[in-house]
């Protein structure tokens, strides 16, 4: 019964991987970009942040747009990415040019990706169908998204934890994001000379700055601000 | 007293057979290759333990770097074996290490069933396309740029270095590997060859093909004969980029 399956994808081949490909910059990229602008706004100031995430939330029809936007293409890229890791054998070990560092690189934040986001997902999107009580009753109690998130940071885990994972994950991502720039670009004949990939390389690796900046940052600001300690006082009374 | 070299070489017997090591020690002499050590253990099969063995198998034609055939892995680096001089070989380790080409099947020995390599070159028709024997006049002019790109593309020996250190060439995947996608470039910027270059982008765009590329860039670093194989990947990622939407769009 797999069969017409496997051979729609094998006829149109060339369709998926490119549509894989494309997924990955648009929206995904796009939104990983706007994700990690919104977390900064935690490092200027809970207001901010607050403002800007209630705003978010005003966008009609959330969930249809988060479903069609993000979580469709997520799916589709994560599920066909692992199809694409498995066709490879990694032989870094053996011949450790840069770039082959790179490819073993994006395979690796790829499955860290998928798990952080899986995680993240549950533990942030969905935290009103695992928060359990405790988290429930922050919620009843008219928190803002800043201390919501903080009182998430010591929910389940210790907070050291929390931020190792995150900043893993985080730092999974952009890699993931930024060096898929660079090989976008090659897939789809954008650079095709050496000089033309370095320059991508170069911008990618820029951005992948600003983008670890606005995600540590964040991560800085909600753990550290007085927040968490009311947050705290709330989970752990 | 001459100085003596040893060279461990994994030997197979047959194309299904388990592979095994064997040590071999052989007089050092000035401008050794990788062949005529092998043309030494020939002479007298006998390992460091004493046994008496069989010649090592092993292919080989040019010995001037320019037909492929004795491609091994030597020191763990995949490379051809009449051009890997003993005296740079143990500048890199104290024992000379040879294993056959690991993408391919083992004939024998160091010995490889490269054909893959051959039938990939029929699949994305590597050559041009002629109806007549007759005369039909001069060519169309080629612009220098072009015809030195073409130059360096056809200098290919298909040799299988790319092919082996390819992440994406494993008998798990159906990646054609970048010699075919570097030949499938070269006829394509042919003027005559232009005239069937869908029929080779189209060849190249279903599984297996360009898009089973992982971008580690292997390919380009180890060719010995310095094929700009990473360029035609790109190249032929835009061409047929620009043909599925033609397909889709115009046609």
């Amino acid at each position: 019964m797999t069969q017409p399956v496997e051979t729609w994808f094998q006829k149109n081949h060339f369709l998926v991987r490119r549509l894989h490909s494309l997924a990955g910059i648009v929206p995904i990229g796009v939104f990983l970009c706007i994700h990690l602008y919104t977390n900064s706004l935690a490092f200027v100031g809970p207001e901010k942040f607050n403002e800007h995430v209630k705003q978010l939330h005003e966008i009609p029809n959330l969930l249809v747009v988060e479903l069609i936007g993000i979580f469709l293409p997520i799916a589709f890229h994560a599920w066909y990415g692992i199809l694409i890791a498995q066709s490879g054998r990694i032989n870094v070990a053996q011949y450790g040019w840069l770039d082959n560092w790179r490819y073993t690189l994006q395979r690796v934040t790829g499955w860290i990706a998928i798990v952080f986001i899986l995680l993240h997902l549950a533990h942030f999107r969905f935290a009103h169908w695992f928060g359990g009580p405790a988290y429930q009753e922050v919620v009843a109690k008219g928190t803002t998204p800043f201390d919501l998130t903080a009182a998430g940071f010591i929910m389940w885990l210790p907070m050291g934890l929390w931020m190792l994972v995150y900043a893993v994950g985080l730092t999974a991502s952009v890699y993931h994001f930024c060096n898929g720039i660079v090989t976008f670009c090659i897939t789809w004949g954008i650079t095709v000379n050496d000089l033309s990939r370095k320059r991508v390389s170069i911008a990618a690796a820029a951005l992948a700055i600003v983008l670890l900046g606005f995600g540590l940052s964040s991560l800085a600001a909600l753990a550290s601000g007085p927040a968490p300690k009311a947050t705290a006082a709330l989970l752990n009374p | 007293m001459s100085k003596l070299i040893r060279l461990t070489i994994q030997r197979q017997d047959a194309r299904e057979s388990h592979p095994y090591a064997q040590t071999f020690e052989i007089e050092h002499k000035p401008q050794m290759n990788v062949i005529s050590c092998l043309q030494d253990i020939a002479a007298r099969p006998v390992t460091v333990a004493g046994e008496q063995t069989t010649p090592v198998a092993w292919d080989c034609n040019c010995l001037e770097e320019v037909c492929g055939a004795c491609t091994m892995v030597i020191n763990g680096r995949v490379r051809q074996a009449c051009t890997a001089l003993v005296d740079n070989l143990l500048k890199e380790q104290a024992t000379i290490d040879l294993k056959p080409m690991s993408k391919f099947p083992v004939v024998r020995d160091l010995f490889v069933d490269r054909s893959r390599m051959f039938a990939a070159l029929k699949k994305v028709r590597a050559w041009i396309d002629v109806d007549t024997y007759g005369y039909l006049g001069e060519g169309p002019k080629v612009e220098p740029s072009v015809a030195d790109r073409r130059y360096e593309l056809s200098c290919c020996m298909t040799c299988g270095c790319c092919m082996d250190v390819c992440p994406q060439v494993n008998d798990g995947s159906d990646f054609i590997g970048p010699q075919a996608i570097g030949q499938a470039a070269l006829f394509n910027m042919h003027p005559t060859g232009a005239m069937s270059a869908d029929q080779r982008l189209e060849a190249l765009m279903g599984p297996g093909g360009i898009t089973d590329c992982g971008n580690a860039q292997n390919c380009v670093k180890a060719c010995p004969k310095e094929v700009p194989l990473t360029w035609a990947i790109g190249k032929t990622g835009r061409d047929t980029t620009v043909h599925a939407i033609r397909r889709w769009f115009v046609k």
